[in-house]
């Protein structure tokens, strides 16, 4: 008996190894070095001094001088929009993708991976084009629709068009704020909120629908009612899937944002790569790594609970 | 209210592009009524009351409850309710949930909603599963949930579409019982979509049979399954003989049929038929008895091809002509597997007239 049990120990053992060793190596062991890293001090020369400190935390955290709580707030304030913004275009789509017939659905599904197929960084820098002074959307602001608000005062002197005209004389505050960077983030990570509510919404069965509407349901019911806690799930990991790459964006910010558009992607990555300070780099990856977690297990918990509470309700209505 | 028809379909027609799936339906339905609709899988049964529902709306004609044209409303400002084919249980409610549904989405103060739950819960004998998940239950269970959270909105007409169709044959036959004592003791009206012809005799006051979107007959059971109106009708219900032939004669008292153009047989007879017109007559194997000498009122000689013992029953072949076969159904009424005839004796079949229908082509 004990030889057949640890036979098969060393079966599993054997089979996980892989992947155990994967993760290991290239997760775990990295992962505690820059723990470790986070406590320490930036050498006189940009290496790492073993002082056993947690200055860093201090310093991320100093109500005195609160300039990386600030970064870190507007960087959870953009994640938070772009996850909102995702899920208000995302689940939309994902609803009609999945009221196609099947034949043209995975062609649909096909065209919203395509993008992927282009590197992130040609495709942000694309943005570029479209959004700035002297982009896309800001030569017809200009140019065009200032031109022709132009020429149409001049025909119908009457029209109140003064005002529309002054304001078509500048380009659009677009490129380098925060709403160039909600923008290439929900271009970015749109895809990964309509895959998730797609396979939700693909799933659930529509006579439900009919069942609420034959049970006095209006539209709005049935869609509050039924579709909406059953698909939950789906817009719970689109959601997860879209805010936490959002909430470590670096290239987005980077390319679109301006100085003062700074996420705290862009802070770790000036610590590492300019100021060399290793120590604070990791304490603030630590940081933000800690709060994914956390929300995570929070948002996961508040979505289960709310699941259940549709159901352990009981005889509460 | 004017004709006292709690739903009347008039020239209902509905086309899913080319397919037409109701094709000019009229029926009149009475208050109280145990209705079914029967055909064969797409038939346009399910349509048919997919379009009473308000889930479709006809491409043409009108759909009137309670003396109301319906036009285009929606399914939730129509007075009546459906049980749905898989019952579409809301599966993230409990069966309380699930059956408070309908009275929340009509504003019914919560202690009235409590109250009349538990007085649907009961009557479906299923007080106290309140906190359960419609997962948790069997399909039976599943099935009197469907109907409770349908039946506690009290609508005037309660639409059935197979709604025993997933359960098991013995529970099957029980809730078929169930469900017509029910509807007698809230005396709503039911419309009933089945393609199982038993299930329709056994429950139904009227029944329409339906095919290729058309309604065939309509009538009370007995008029279905004895007098059917054309072969479909002959055919889908029960099992059938089926005898071609030419009309020779028709008198008051009986028509006569060359049957094969060889076997004068009679018959009693119908309205709108000619000498000389090619007629189907249709008997039921119950209906028809073997002896070895002419004793019923008409005879037809032939050859037993087969007997077949199957306990109830014994199943006699009769070939006739080469283009004839009759099956007799005989009741095992004596001894220990009695088989009265053996293969290859000559034997004759015999019927009372008023048994076999002439069914026009």
């Amino acid at each position: 008996m004990a030889t057949s049990h640890s036979r098969h120990k060393w079966r599993v053992l054997f089979l996980i190894f892989p992947s155990l060793f994967w993760l290991i190596v290239f997760f775990l062991i990295p992962l505690l070095l820059v723990f470790a890293i986070s406590f320490g001090q930036r050498g006189t020369y940009g290496g790492v001094e073993w002082d056993l400190t947690i200055s860093n935390y201090f310093r991320f955290f100093d109500p005195r001088d609160p300039l990386y709580l600030r970064i870190f707030g507007r960087t959870l304030y953009i994640a938070f929009i772009t996850t909102i913004v995702s899920l208000l275009i995302g689940y939309p789509m994902a609803f009609w993708i999945a009221s196609r017939p099947p034949e043209s659905r995975s062609s649909l599904l096909l065209l919203l991976m395509v993008p992927f197929w282009t590197n992130f960084l040609v495709r942000t820098y694309a943005w570029i084009l479209i959004l700035r002074d002297q982009g896309l959307i800001n030569t017809i602001w200009t140019g065009t629709l200032h031109g022709w608000l132009i020429s149409l005062s001049q025909v119908l002197p009457g029209l109140p068009l003064e005002g529309l005209i002054h304001l078509t004389t500048n380009p659009l505050p677009l490129f380098g704020t925060d709403l160039a960077i909600i923008i290439g983030l929900v271009y970015g990570w749109l895809p990964d909120m309509v895959l998730p509510c797609y396979a939700a919404i693909e799933r659930f069965d529509f006579s439900l629908v009919e069942a609420a509407q034959d049970l006095y349901a209006n539209r709005v019911q049935a869609f509050l009612r039924v579709i909406l806690p059953l698909t939950l799930p789906g817009i719970v990991a689109g959601s997860i899937l879209v805010f936490i790459p959002s909430l470590g964006a670096y290239i987005t910010p980077d390319l679109l944002g301006g100085a003062k558009s700074v996420m705290i992607g862009n802070v770790i990555y000036s610590q590492f790569m300019s100021a060399r300070d290793y120590p604070f780099g990791s304490a603030v990856s630590f940081v933000l790594m800690a709060l994914m977690l956390v929300g995570t297990l929070l948002y996961f918990r508040l979505a289960v609970d709310s699941g259940k509470g549709e159901s352990d309700g009981g005889q509460g209505i | 209210m004017d004709d006292g028809y709690a739903v009347e379909l008039r020239e209902v027609t509905k086309k899913f592009g080319e397919v037409q799936a109701v094709d000019n339906v009229s029926l009149q339905i009475h208050d109280g009524e145990f209705f079914s609709l029967l055909g064969p899988s797409g038939c346009g049964k399910t349509t048919t009351l997919r379009v009473i529902g308000g889930f479709e709306i006809p491409t043409k004609g009108d759909v009137l409850i309670e003396g109301e044209i319906q036009g285009y409303k929606p399914p939730f400002q129509r007075p009546v309710n459906t049980v749905f084919q898989n019952y579409a249980l809301f599966p993230h409610m409990n069966v309380f949930q699930n059956v408070a549904f309908g009275l929340q989405m009509r504003k019914v103060p919560k202690a009235e909603i409590r109250e009349r739950v538990n007085e649907a819960l009961d009557q479906v004998q299923l007080l106290g599963m309140g906190k359960r998940k419609p997962n948790q239950l069997s399909g039976g269970q599943q099935q009197r949930i469907a109907l409770a959270r349908a039946l506690i909105n009290q609508p005037k007409v309660l639409l059935l579409d197979e709604p025993l169709g997933a359960l098991d044959l013995k529970l099957r036959k029980a809730m078929q019982l169930e469900l017509k004592a029910l509807q007698e003791r809230v005396g709503i009206t039911f419309i009933y979509v089945t393609h199982d012809q038993e299930e329709a005799l056994t429950m139904s006051d009227r029944i329409a049979v339906m095919n290729f979107g058309k309604v065939h007959q309509i009538g009370v059971p007995e008029e279905i399954y004895e007098k059917p109106t054309n072969r479909f009708v002959a055919d889908f219900i029960g099992e059938t003989n089926f005898m071609s032939g030419r009309i020779s004669e028709i008198n008051p008292e009986y028509v006569c049929v060359m049957v094969d153009e060889t076997y004068p047989v009679s018959a009693s007879p119908i309205d709108g038929v000619h000498v000389g017109d090619t007629i189907t007559l249709a008997v039921r194997p119950e209906k028809l008895t073997v002896s070895s000498e002419k004793t019923r009122e008409v005879n037809i000689s032939g050859r037993v091809e087969e007997v077949i013992y199957i306990g109830t029953d014994i199943r006699y072949v009769v070939r006739v002509t080469d283009n004839i076969q009759l099956t007799i159904r005989e009741q095992n009424s004596g001894g220990l597997a009695e088989r009265r005839f053996q293969p290859g004796e000559s034997v004759c079949v015999g019927w009372a007239k008023e048994n076999a229908s002439l069914l026009k082509e």
